[in-house]
């Protein structure tokens, strides 16, 4: 642990138990539940965005519930080392659904200003009111918009609102939930400037969640990307795309269609998504590795750290700078 | 009548209203695209510019208080916007098929898949049970679902959200159909599941040579997967052009907007990110003029007073008064 180690992750793992059957109890079976989050270890550092990327049900928005304390892991310790001035830090948390997350009978002073009483960073109501309109200015919109209801805006508008009042709680940690995943690309382009110019300005450090491998690599300086509940590879967000470790990493950046009409070919992955219930054994991603070998199916791989302080989960050191895996061609078969 | 470079499919001035308490709000403003035989056709846009409306509109699936209120369908010569709603039924999963965002709007739950397709195949197409029967198996192979005999007999909900697409993609192609509408086919996918649902689109478009409307937000499957692309704004056609132009001199400002607001790494590797600024107006909030104008950096006088009309030429047009020189995007 160094100084500057902001938030730390020590084999975190969540299970979401299911209502076992009697036979189930009976057995006294350890299958009753979706272990959503498995052995995760990751380090965030001062002022740094750590992005998360993976496919649905990988356990991302389970690692933001844990991470803000909405709930507690199941077993392994999450811990915010205190900083130099021994202040504990505060946390916002903003979330995909612009339209569920703000309360329709409020009007946005209200809304923005609740976390300002909540944590009573201002006195009175002027002072109170005067900073709602800074930062509703600071988040792009204006002070007049704070006699009015949410109904009355966009989406985008509405996850500007939803900024603003994260920043009113005066955070030095941000969890962002997808927060752009419901917006237009012209309106989340918006949205993503904004919030890389709050983090520089501010001095935020923030976890950045989402699927978008693109939109991560705007916004993080590392990238960890998960499997099924795993973290399988994390670095810097250029050395993630330059050069990844995992062979899950090189397929999911290059399965997603990009803008290039001169080459028109698609790279699906083999197979399909598990249920994230029932993980694979071994390597969880060896059902779907174009270089899964019989140790794969057997023993999990270990976490290999790399020498630029990255890590990545596979028994073999893959070279895969290359733009295009392509699998051997006998295993690709649908699951 | 078909002859070769006559479009199969020809939409002109196709307007929809939506009736909102007794006031008409145009949702759909004198819209026209053609797609010619074995094209496909991509429909891009953001939330709410009236994609879905579209293609609904062309299988006359509008229910109140939408309705169309102007212009002319015609596939393959006939005149669509003049059938009988039962004459409708008939064209709708026969000569036209359709796939859905959700695939449960288009699977009945409580029937077999196999039973679904042998239904829709002998509502569209002459045969004895028998060949039914072979056919639907076939074609649940063909979509690529591992053991048809077993897939046969299983309900849509034992099958996971990709198979259910190809399930549903079946029952689109299985009767043969001239002009194959796709809805955000992959949109509520995950992207190791999209790129197989596309690349099974591509293989059926290239084997059958059927027209394709492929409808979708996404730019990326736009690139990968059409041959002519018409973005839509605010319920009006921005511009229409083949896919290598759109994306690479586009001629409308809203398009190259799109592009740039998309976040993609360049050719060179680094990321660009540029936004236009406001939002797409909503339904009735539309500004005199140019839909665009507001967020438009090149917008004038004129822009704020006339609507553009489509300024046509060849395979592309747009609706812009100053629209961008061709250089690359
Ligand atoms: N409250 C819950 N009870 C039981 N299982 C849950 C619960 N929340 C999530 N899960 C399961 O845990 C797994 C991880 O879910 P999570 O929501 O963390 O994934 P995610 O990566 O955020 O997915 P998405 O991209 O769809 O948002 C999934 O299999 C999900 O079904
Ligand atoms: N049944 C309806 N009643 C009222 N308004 C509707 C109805 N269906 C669509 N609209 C409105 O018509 C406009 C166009 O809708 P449409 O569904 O075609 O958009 P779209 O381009 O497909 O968007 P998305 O990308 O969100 O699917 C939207 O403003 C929408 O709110
Ligand atoms: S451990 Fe084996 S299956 Fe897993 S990613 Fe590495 S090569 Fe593939
Ligand atoms: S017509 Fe005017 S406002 Fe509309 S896109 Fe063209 S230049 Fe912009
Ligand atoms: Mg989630
Ligand atoms: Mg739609």
């Amino acid at each position: 642990m160094s100084a500057s180690d902001f938030l730390v992750l020590n084999h975190v793992s969540k299970v979401y138990r299911r209502n076992q059957s009697l036979i189930e109890r009976l057995k006294k079976s350890e299958s009753g539940g979706t272990k959503a989050v498995s052995d995760v270890s990751l380090t965030v550092r001062h002022g740094e965005t750590m992005g998360l990327v993976g496919e649905s049900g990988c356990g991302k928005s389970t690692l933001a519930r844990l991470v803000s304390g909405l709930m507690a892991p199941t077993s392994g310790e999450i811990s915010f080392p205190p900083n130099a001035s021994g202040n504990k830090s505060r946390l916002q948390m903003i979330f995909q659904d612009p339209y569920s997350s703000l309360n329709g009978r409020w009007t946005i002073e209200d809304i923005i200003a609740e976390p300002i009483r909540v944590h009573k960073l201002r006195t009175g109501s002027a002072a109170i009111r005067a900073r709602v309109d800074e930062l509703l200015v600071q988040v792009g919109l204006s002070a007049a918009d704070a006699e009015k209801y949410p109904q009355e805006f966009s989406g985008g508008q509405r996850q500007r609102i939803c900024i603003a009042r994260a920043l009113a709680g005066e955070p030095d940690f941000l969890v962002l939930d997808e927060p752009t995943s419901a917006l237009d690309v012209s309106v989340q382009a918006q949205i993503l400037n904004l919030l890389r110019d709050l983090q520089k300005n501010l001095h935020l450090t923030s976890l950045f969640i989402t699927h978008n491998l693109s939109v991560v690599r705007i916004m993080a300086d590392r990238i960890g990307v998960m499997y099924l509940g795993e973290l399988v590879e994390e670095a810097t967000s250029e050395e993630l795309f330059r050069k990844p470790r995992h062979p899950y990493t090189r397929l999911l950046i290059d399965a997603a269609p990009d803008m290039d009409t001169s080459d028109r070919s698609l790279h699906p992955i083999a197979g399909e998504l598990p249920n994230p219930a029932f993980p694979p054994s071994g390597c969880r991603f060896h059902t779907r590795c174009p270089f899964a070998q019989e140790i794969c199916r057997n023993t999990s791989p270990p976490q290999k750290a790399t020498e630029s302080g990255g890590m990545f989960r596979c028994h073999f050191d893959l070279d895969l700078s290359d733009a295009t895996v392509f699998p051997p061609a006998a295993q690709v078969r649908m699951a | 009548m078909i002859n070769a470079t006559a479009p199969l499919l020809d939409v002109r001035d196709l307007t929809v209203t939506i009736n909102r308490e007794g006031r008409l709000v145009t949702a759909l403003d004198k819209v026209s695209f053609f797609v010619n035989p074995g094209e496909v056709l991509g429909i891009v846009g953001e939330s709410g510019a009236g994609k879905s409306i579209t293609g609904a509109a062309i299988i006359d699936l509008l229910v109140p208080p939408l309705k169309r209120t102007g212009g002319t369908i015609t596939l393959a010569g006939e005149r669509l916007d003049q059938l009988s709603p039962k004459a409708m039924r008939g064209v709708r999963g026969g000569r036209i098929g359709f796939v859905f965002q959700d695939p449960m709007t288009s699977l009945n739950p409580v029937i077999t898949i196999g039973q679904q397709l042998c239904d829709t195949i002998q509502a569209h197409l002459k045969l004895g049970g028998n060949q039914t029967k072979k056919r639907a198996h076939d074609w649940l192979d063909r979509v690529g679902l591992p053991n048809p005999d077993v897939q046969f007999k299983r309900y849509p909900h034992q099958l996971s959200g990709g198979m259910r697409q190809r399930v549903v993609i079946a029952l689109a192609l299985c009767a043969d159909p001239v002009l194959v509408i796709a809805d955000e086919p992959t949109t509520a996918l995950d992207v190791s599941v999209q790129a197989h649902i596309l690349e099974l689109l591509r293989d059926l478009h290239r084997e059958s040579n059927v027209s394709m409307m492929l409808i979708t937000h996404d730019l990326g499957v736009i690139a990968k997967m059409a041959d002519r692309v018409a973005v839509l704004y605010a319920g009006r056609v921005a511009e229409i052009g083949p896919v290598g132009e759109l994306f690479n001199a586009p001629r409308h400002p809203y398009t190259r907007g799109l592009i740039r607001a998309t976040p993609m790494p360049s050719a060179t590797g680094e990321m660009r990110l540029d936004q236009i600024p406001g939002a797409m107006p909503g339904l009735g909030a539309v500004p005199p003029g140019c839909a665009f104008n507001p967020r438009c950096f090149r917008a004038e006088g004129d822009c704020r007073a006339t609507i553009p009309p489509l300024y046509r030429q060849e395979s592309s047009a747009f609706s812009c008064f100053h629209p961008l020189e061709r250089v690359p995007a």
